[in-house]
């Protein structure tokens, strides 16, 4: 069983603990009723999808139930790091 | 709060357990308190109990399961101060969970049938939330060859058949 390292607890755990929850540093709209319809489909729809690196948000849903991110390859599956929610993309 | 509710305690004759080195038994009802607060001191200053800062720790009848979420496990009749003017949120949830007794030499590796943690080397008065096979539940390590499983009462009737299955 792959292992994830939860930013939260410090520690290496399980993955059957963590939930995937898409793309990290999707910035929410400052002021939402000023949004055009292309604006909207961006924000909701519209993702990076990459073959490789990828900035994902995480959840430890069955431990400390924080989210946080992390850097995973969608191809290769592998963890380069995770960090807390709100720290700079890495 | 709770007293208002008509309580439901599951039948505790037919649920206890045996394998060699290991016996589960249901625990007694206890008081149960989801706690969550940005600044644990906050917390502290309101209950007057000592909150554990670390994740992962317990102090007394509280375990610290999150950044800002604690769990109180205390006898029943423990009522705490709601906070209701202040940046916490303190939940009964008494009925929520029943607690399963894993104890004896062999605790430890029948809940590892089931729980990916590596509980050979989860120190005495640790606790943690965490899944057996795919039921979430709370560990927390009583003594040496004791375990505390708060489970979800729904799950319970499957979760101490599983165990009974890994003990026998
Ligand atoms: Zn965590």
């Amino acid at each position: 069983m792959m292992l994830i390292h939860c930013p939260y607890c410090g520690e290496r755990r399980p993955e059957i603990e963590f939930a995937y929850a898409g793309e990290a540093h999707v910035a929410r709209p400052v002021d939402p009723s000023a949004y055009t319809d292309e604006e909207w489909e961006r924000f909701l729809f519209i993702r990076a999808n990459p073959r490789g690196r990828h900035n994902e948000r995480w959840r430890h849903i069955h431990g400390c139930g924080r989210f946080f991110n992390a850097v995973r390859d969608t191809v290769t599956d592998k963890f380069e790091t995770t960090y807390k929610a709100g720290e700079p993309r890495k | 709060m709770s007293d208002l509710l008509l309580r439901n305690e599951p039948d505790c004759a037919g649920f206890a357990g045996e394998g060699a080195g290991v016996a589960i038994r249901l625990a007694e009802p206890m008081a149960r308190y989801s706690l969550r607060a940005r600044d644990a001191q906050v917390l502290e200053d309101l209950i007057g109990l000592a909150v554990p800062r670390a994740i992962g720790a317990t102090l007394g009848d509280m375990a610290c399961l999150g950044p800002d979420g604690w769990l109180l496990c205390a006898s029943v009749g423990t009522v705490l101060p709601s906070g209701s003017d202040l940046p916490v949120a303190i939940t009964d949830v008494s009925e929520r969970a029943v607690r399963l007794l894993v104890e004896g030499p062999r605790a430890g590796e029948v809940l590892m049938a089931g729980c990916p943690i590596d509980l050979d080397r989860f120190a005495v008065g640790r606790a943690t939330r965490t899944v057996f096979e795919t039921v979430e539940i709370v560990v927390w390590r009583l003594r040496d060859d004791a375990f505390a499983v708060e489970v979800w009462r729904s799950f319970a009737p499957w979760l101490r058949l599983a165990l009974v299955h890994a003990a026998g």
